[in-house]
């Protein structure tokens, strides 16, 4: 490196300022302990910041420093002490309190290793344990869902306004069944699958509703939810239910030769 | 610590002030510089610079820690360095003012774009880089010039 040149280059003054950014100060820091130019002139320049800055600086008023001492005091901070090791002595009682350190020390040591060891068998068991909670927790949560949706379908296959259509399979599919649910005052429309085949990924289930002998959507659905689905409303006058195949997504008229399953509303 | 606020509080809040430029906020920040130093004095390392290089640079931070509170931009607009020049002047701080004098004598010497650096940087508080960028100068130039006016005061403050 030139020493010169580094010099030259403002560095020290901006080390000295506290204006380097972290990298460059460590990289001043480095080369201080290598080149003792370096060092020397750093301390030309801090000589000179520090008197320059004495002769700008700006007498505070002696209230200031009143104060400031009084928070020191009351902090505590006013004495500060610094151990001494101890004078050196050759009497029979510091061999013996010597002694008694270092004994003290191993066995402290022994202890400090003993319980090092039951604390890291500690913490390990606490992490299982921790694990093993958080897993109850997640299945209680499951299983708190689950119950939820059940008593959620219950309120709709009690409620006498409910009408419950029975889909049978059609000769497409002669073992398939599903059933709707359909209140006819709310138009609520709840749909539950006994039994229908899992489809490609492109394609999914359509309920269509027929009323005055046309189909009007009732929404798209998925083979596999277990209880009710609810299902887009249905108003007055569906004469039957139907399921079919349709892509992705549902379409505006359905494929009838697709059909599924269907069923009759039988009034109550 | 009494001898190191006699001997260098002055120009510590010379530093603050300068960075503040609100004569009360800047007292009070001196005190927090100074129960740092109380606190910190434990890990002054007198291998990495002088002590008073030292504590200028937590007398720094500090302030410059201060502009960035809430507290300071509320009332940034109504305080000013001027504050400390009327002071100076009139409240009778004779030896200040004999001191303040000499100062600027002294900083006259300089050639006008190192004197500027110095001026900018020592007296109105601004860093490096803000020099740079207000004045739109390269970084390196402010730092050649700081350097060539630093030498050239080693020589006149002797």
């Amino acid at each position: 490196m030139n020493v010169e040149q580094y010099i030259s280059s403002g560095i020290l003054e901006a080390y000295a300022l506290g204006e380097l950014p972290e990298q460059e100060r460590l990289e001043v820091e480095r080369n201080l302990k290598l080149y003792p130019e370096l060092r020397k002139e750093l301390a030309l320049i801090e000589e000179t910041q520090e008197k320059l800055l004495i002769k700008a600086g700006i007498s505070p008023k002696p209230s200031v420093k009143k104060s400031l001492f009084a928070k020191i005091d009351a902090a505590d901070r006013g004495a500060k002490v610094v151990q001494l090791p101890p004078a050196e002595g050759g009497s029979a009682f510091w061999k013996f309190a010597a002694a008694a350190s270092i004994a003290v020390a191993l066995i402290t040591s022994y202890l400090a290793y003993d319980y090092r060891d039951k604390w890291k068998k500690t913490e390990d068991n606490l992490a299982e344990l921790t694990a093993q909670n958080q897993q109850m927790a997640t299945d209680y949560n499951t299983v708190n869902q689950r119950l939820d949706q059940i008593e959620n379908d219950l309120r709709v296959t009690n409620n006498p306004d409910f009408n419950r259509i029975l889909l049978r399979g059609t000769p497409n599919a002669p073992g398939s069944l599903a059933s709707v649910y359909w209140n006819e005052k709310t138009k609520e429309v709840f749909l539950s699958i006994q039994d229908l085949k899992e489809l490609a990924q492109e394609n999914q289930y359509q309920l269509w509703a027929i009323i005055d002998g046309k189909p009007v959507d009732a929404g798209v659905f998925d083979s596999n939810f277990k209880g009710l689905l609810k299902m887009k409303d249905i108003g007055s006058g569906a004469a039957t239910f139907a399921v079919t195949i349709e892509p992705r997504g549902g379409r505006q008229t359905p494929s009838l030769e697709t059909m599924q399953v269907a069923g009759n509303v039988v009034k109550g | 610590m009494e001898y190191l606020y006699d001997h260098y509080a002055g120009a510590l809040l010379g530093v603050v002030a300068r960075i503040l430029r609100k004569e009360e906020l800047a007292e009070e920040v001196l005190q927090d510089v100074f129960l740092k130093i109380w606190d910190r004095i434990d890990s002054y390392d007198a291998g990495k610079g002088r002590l008073f290089t030292w504590m200028l640079n937590i007398a720094r931070n500090q302030a410059i820690d201060k502009t960035r509170s809430k507290e300071f931009s509320k009332g940034k607009k109504t305080g000013d360095i001027d504050n400390y020049v009327n002071r100076i002047e009139n409240e009778g701080f004779v030896e200040q003012k004999v001191e303040a004098i000499g100062l600027q004598n002294l900083l006259n010497t300089l050639p006008e774009d190192q004197r500027f650096i110095i001026d900018q940087h020592y007296l109105k508080g601004y860093t490096q880089a803000e020099i740079a960028e207000e004045f739109n100068l390269p970084l390196g130039t402010v730092k050649t010039r700081m350097r060539l006016a630093m030498k050239e005061l080693r020589n006149l403050l002797k």
